[in-house]
């Protein structure tokens, strides 16, 4: 029923192609617009790899089955290396997490994606997180965790769903750890607000 | 309002909500005392070193100082004044603060708010920091804030026929906002019954003061069919599912423990 030579709405390829890049984050008319000529005017091997590429990506990637994290092959790669310690389970808010915590090159143990974080107002619950995911993988595969270090971020959200593992947890007979909450390198203590620095007191170091 | 609006405000203010915007900024939804309710840009918030960031978590007690936007207000200066550290030890204590906050949020009409809003807020924050009992807290703040934006439920008399009902031959619908006598009931299809004990608590509720709403005891099953009502109430008045009302009650069930923080006079 589209298509037709007026070049208007949905049956043109450009008005689609502009369309389709207005959908991606960050992108309003005038960027999707330069982006649809710029692959216009590119070489049609440039076109392709491009179409290649987020077809791959659509159809390789999936989620591991044992941590959730984005992967080619399930379990991924980090599940199935084994020099890795399993007795230490990290749990972070999304895959971009992993590439922090890793980048560290401090952490060993095994990860656990969570795809989001505990935001009632925004209606996201625990049941749209992996959560049910995490408490099968420890209930039922005996992979001998430990200790459950929650690292989801420093602020509300990320409070509420540390509180709220922490509970579902514990009965577990594990430990569960949160990671230190104090001054980020090149602070100022002026600026600093009233929970961060009662943290960072309570949990000071000798130095 | 005679005379221009100020170009720069300093207030108060409750941290409702914050959302994303573009790459490093936030909008911040804030409740202030002399300006209502209203968004504004937190510029950069997104970013580690970002001053305004920790200041602006929701739950949390500001000074601020606002410039006027075309559109939305800029928020130039931000400094904590109370952040709540008991609301943010335990996770029903936690789960009742999130759910103070996005009640107010919904029931609240932007830059139109009476300042007693604020206040209320405010006030109960403040008691669950203190430690005063979550059903307890709850209750008596959304009968409050109900009244406040123009919501408030009627428990003496049938919101059909006006005839005084006792408390125990009392129907009620949340949609209608209150309790029916049996002949109304039957033209509400959706009203349904209400324990005779759970309306008495919420008269007395609606009229006394908090000092002596907090004498009356709660047995869990009590302070459960409250709940069930405000909630329904709240429900049906905000014309939307809240999030952190189920999150409440996935809060209390988590791990299979029994409710942990309830304070003296409440369930154990």
């Amino acid at each position: 029923m589209s298509s037709g030579p007026s070049g208007r709405g949905t049956g043109s390829p450009i008005a689609r192609l502009v369309e389709a890049f207005h959908r991606l984050p960050g992108i309003g008319p005038k960027s999707a617009q330069r982006l649809a000529y710029h692959v216009l005017r590119a070489p049609a091997e440039e076109a392709r790899s491009l179409a290649d590429a987020l077809l791959e990506v659509k159809e390789r990637v999936t989620l591991c089955g044992s941590c959730q994290n984005l992967t080619e092959r399930d379990p991924c790669a980090l599940c199935e290396d084994a020099g890795r310690d399993r007795s230490l389970l990290c749990v972070v808010e999304e895959p971009l997490d992993v590439v922090a915590i890793e980048r560290t090159g401090g952490f060993r143990g095994l990860f656990h994606v969570l795809h989001g974080v505990i935001s009632p107002a925004d209606g996201i619950g625990p049941e749209e997180l992996k959560i049910e995911e995490l408490l099968r993988r420890l209930r039922e595969r005996d992979e001998g965790v430990g200790e459950v270090i929650v690292a989801t971020n420093p602020n509300l959200e990320g409070e509420a769903t540390a509180m709220y593992l922490a509970r579902l947890l514990r009965p577990l007979g594990l430990r569960v750890t949160r990671l230190a909450r104090g001054l980020p390198a090149g602070a100022d203590l002026e600026y600093a607000d009233d929970l961060t620095l009662g943290r960072a007191l309570e949990f000071r170091q000798e130095v | 309002m005679p005379g221009r609006a100020p170009r720069v405000i300093r207030t108060e203010a409750v941290v409702l909500r914050h959302r994303r915007l573009g790459e490093a900024d936030r909008i911040v939804t804030l409740l202030t005392p002399g300006h209502g309710k209203r968004d504004a840009v937190a510029k950069g918030a997104l970013r580690p070193r970002s001053r305004l960031a920790g200041p602006l978590e929701p739950l949390s007690l500001v000074e601020l100082v606002l410039a006027r936007g075309r559109t939305l207000d800029i928020i130039t200066q931000a400094e904590s004044r109370q952040s709540f550290p008991q609301l943010h030890a335990g996770l029903e204590r936690l789960a009742a603060a999130l759910y103070l906050l996005e009640l107010t949020d919904r029931l609240t009409v932007e830059q139109q708010e009476p300042d007693a809003v604020f206040e209320l807020l405010l006030e109960a924050l403040g008691r669950l920091e203190r430690g005063d009992g979550l059903h307890l807290v709850s209750r008596t703040f959304e009968l409050a804030l109900l009244e406040a934006a123009g919501f408030r439920p009627e428990w003496e008399r049938c919101v059909a026929c006006a005839r005084s009902l006792a408390a125990d031959e009392a129907a009620w619908s949340a949609l209608a906002g209150g309790v029916l006598c049996r002949p109304c009931a039957a033209g509400h299809p959706e009203a349904g019954p209400l324990d005779g004990r759970a309306l008495r608590v919420l008269r007395a509720y609606q009229q006394s003061p908090y000092e002596e709403a907090a004498r009356i005891r709660l047995d869990p099953d009590l302070a459960a069919r409250l709940e069930q009502v405000m909630h329904a109430l709240a429900r049906a008045t905000a014309e939307r599912d809240l999030g952190s009302a189920r999150f409440v009650a996935a809060a209390r069930t988590a791990g299979g423990l029994p409710a942990a923080e309830a304070a003296p006079g409440e369930a154990p």
